[in-house]
């Protein structure tokens, strides 16, 4: 499923050894080519000349601070997104980053989970697909118009939300959705809440789409979340 | 201005006694000056004119120019025994009738008047003396003849020495007067502000470590009870604030630490010896989900933080709490349907209030009551209006709250039972952000436990946008 994301170039730009390493190697494994800068004047220069897709900032730099990257940037380049670090979460860091033209924002400490969800989002955006009337995995289908849901030719009868969450699911299947992401894609809540509510609602979707199927295709994937995937053969 | 704003309270206080008793003294000794030297000017007058009326009563009885002759003996026994008057007869041809001194009067001052007791006095000075004379023109009995100028003064220095004296005396004692004043003011001063220092020490007593002293309000005068109160309310909420400092530190030590002593323990266990990648996997699945949690808690407690700051400002908006409620029954049904609890929702109001907010507050409380509803019960929400503002009522039935952990139900990390304190229940943070976050909106939240009903009352002005 990592298909779609070859050959994107990512460019993380981040002071801190431990956490830049560990970015890299976590979108590399993800799929993407990810190159690394540990200050300001070099990120500047790599992004400006390197072809990136997509640039990672974190907001304290040595050299030039992640405002004033972004700043320069913006003079010559306006299409690459940017997605902002910061470890500070005040409204005005925000203000200031998103004025200055990022896409997003990740206040540390952030998941994992949630910082490729998020690379993903700003990657896919701006790439007009057409809206798909129905979508599938294996023998699952989704009919998006009649919201109406099969599994091996066998009708499913799922709840608004689960229909929902099933949708959140197959839309970005092969991806470890974090739980805060479910919550807000599915129920609009943009809070860190006792995230048992989604195991629960997780939990009754597959009982509905998985129990009664030899492979199952919601998989947990623990202290990350939950990805839809055609399991590897056992 | 600047010299005398920075100037000491005594030192203000006693300059300002020292020049108003100068002022009041000099004040008083010019009047009793000007009254002493108006008495003189009086006895002199009167002396003056008594002397003129007896030298008229001789006069009139000349008859001849004979007579006007021996006018120099009469009067010469009138004027005995006052050596200091000085009399000056002139007659109608200028001849000097009788000069009982030297003394020269000055010309233009003998000028011719009645005897009366309201004539010009005048006064000159001569070889260092100071005299006062009158002048009257009195008609003798002779038949056509012109009347004769008799002008009698009085050496006045002693009048004037005594003056002198006088006014010395006074400036002496206007001086001395001003400088006890000062010295009894400054010692008066230093008295009556003792308050003030005894009230400096204490503050100087106050320190972090400790903070409940307080400044003595039966013990200072009126006028310095109100400072001290204010000042001893300044106090109480510094403390107050101090104090929720400190327990917010030593709360987050303290759920910190469980936390990062399983990881600890779990990662350095699993360290000691070789383990296949399963193992592995699983402890690093446990640390991720532990970290997670300890994420979440340190959000929460900055939200905390920034809300007893007074950071956290909501966005107002009109928001419909029906909707709110609506979405987060949706949200919570899942877990609401494993425990078979049913939801209702009564009411309808709409509010100016942060929409992420209230829903996070609202959010809460629905979530502490699915968690301590019994099974099979109903969770009920019930929205209307009330006293200028909209009341949000969040009911469970479940077991009952003690009293004594209801007042405790809002602050930070609390748990009823202390042993639930690691279950998948969040981070104890919940209950106290909902209190925050109607804080930040100016309204109010209340606990009541009644038998088995526990219910949340949550109030917040209605605020028109």
């Amino acid at each position: 499923m990592f298909g779609d994301w070859e050959k994107m170039k990512i460019l993380i730009v981040e002071d801190e050894p431990k956490a830049g390493d560990y970015l890299r190697q976590g979108l590399t494994e993800a799929g993407f080519i990810a190159d690394l800068a540990d200050n300001g004047i070099d990120g500047l220069h790599l992004a400006l000349t390197g072809h990136f897709d997509l640039l990672v900032l974190d907001v304290m730099l040595p050299g030039l601070n992640g405002w004033q990257v972004l700043e320069s940037l913006r003079k010559s380049v306006k299409d690459m997104p940017v997605l902002f670090l910061t470890a500070r979460d005040h409204v005005e860091d925000r203000v200031k980053g998103l004025e200055l033209g990022a896409d997003d924002y990740l206040v540390k400490p952030f998941a994992f989970s949630e910082f490729l969800a998020r690379v993903r989002s700003l990657l896919r955006r701006g790439k007009t697909s057409l809206e798909p009337t129905a979508m599938r995995i294996a023998d699952l289908e989704l009919d998006l118009l009649r919201r109406r849901v099969t599994r091996a030719g066998k009708r499913i009868d799922l709840t608004a939300k689960e229909f929902a969450l099933l949708e959140l699911l197959l839309r970005r299947q092969g991806e470890v959705l974090p739980r805060s992401m479910i919550a807000s894609q599915v129920w609009d809540m943009n809070f860190d809440s006792d995230t048992n509510v989604i195991d629960v609602a997780m939990r009754r979707l597959r009982a509905k789409v998985d129990d009664e199927f030899e492979s199952k295709l919601i998989r947990t994937v623990r202290g990350m979340g939950y990805v839809l995937e055609v399991p590897d053969c056992v | 201005m600047r010299l005398i704003s920075r100037l000491s309270l005594t030192a203000r206080l006693t300059l300002f006694f020292a020049s108003v008793s100068c002022a009041v003294l000099l004040a008083l000794g010019w009047v009793i000056g000007a009254s002493i030297e108006h008495h003189f000017e009086k006895l002199d007058q009167d002396a003056l004119t008594g002397k003129l009326m007896l030298a008229q009563h001789v006069i009139e009885r000349v008859t001849t120019p004979q007579d006007l002759e021996r006018l120099s003996d009469q009067l010469s026994d009138a004027i005995v025994g006052h050596h200091d008057l000085i009399f000056h007869i002139v007659g109608p041809k200028k001849e000097i009738l009788l000069s009982s001194s030297d003394l020269k009067f000055p010309e233009e001052r003998l000028q011719a008047g009645s005897v009366s007791t309201d004539a010009q006095m005048f006064s000159w000075e001569m070889e260092g003396n100071s005299y006062r004379g009158l002048a009257a023109a009195i008609q003798t009995s002779i038949p056509n003849g012109a009347p004769l100028l008799v002008a009698v003064a009085v050496d006045i220095g002693h009048h004037t020495a005594f003056m002198h004296t006088f006014m010395r005396t006074l400036w002496l004692f206007v001086v001395c007067a001003a400088l006890t004043t000062g010295l009894f003011g400054w010692f008066a001063v230093r008295r009556g502000l003792a308050p003030l220092l005894t009230m400096r020490e204490r503050a100087a007593l106050v320190t972090a470590h400790r903070l409940d002293h307080r400044l003595p309000v039966d013990a200072v005068p009126a006028e310095l009870a109100d400072l001290a109160n204010s000042l001893n309310e300044m106090l109480a909420r510094l403390e107050d604030a101090f104090q929720r400092l400190t327990e917010f530190s030593s709360d987050i030590a303290h759920e910190l630490r469980t936390p990062v002593n399983n990881l600890m323990t779990q990662t350095q266990v699993s360290l000691s010896r070789a383990r296949d990648a399963a193992s592995y996997r699983d402890i690093l699945e446990s640390n991720a989900e532990e970290f997670e949690r300890l994420a979440r808690m340190i959000a929460d407690m900055l939200l905390l933080a920034k809300a007893e700051n007074g950071l956290v400002v909501p966005h107002r908006e009109n928001v419909s709490v029906a909707a709110e409620v609506t979405a987060l029954f949706d949200y919570y049904d899942a877990v609401a349907q494993d425990k078979g609890l049913h939801f209702c929702l009564e009411g309808e109001a709409h509010v100016g209030a942060d929409r992420l907010m209230l829903r996070r507050a609202i959010g809460n409380l629905l979530s502490n009551a699915v968690r301590h509803a019994s099974a099979k019960t109903n969770v009920r929400v019930t929205v209307k209006e009330a006293s200028g503002g909209v009341e949000i009522q969040v009911e469970n039935t479940g077991d009952a709250i003690a009293t004594e952990h209801l007042e405790r139900i809002f602050d930070r990390f609390f748990r009823a039972d202390p042993s639930r304190q690691h279950s998948n229940e969040g981070t104890g943070l919940g209950l106290p952000i909902t209190k925050s976050i109607v804080l930040a909106h100016g309204g109010k939240i209340a606990a009541a436990s009644d038998g088995e009903l526990t219910r949340f009352t949550l109030w917040l002005p209605r605020v028109f946008l």
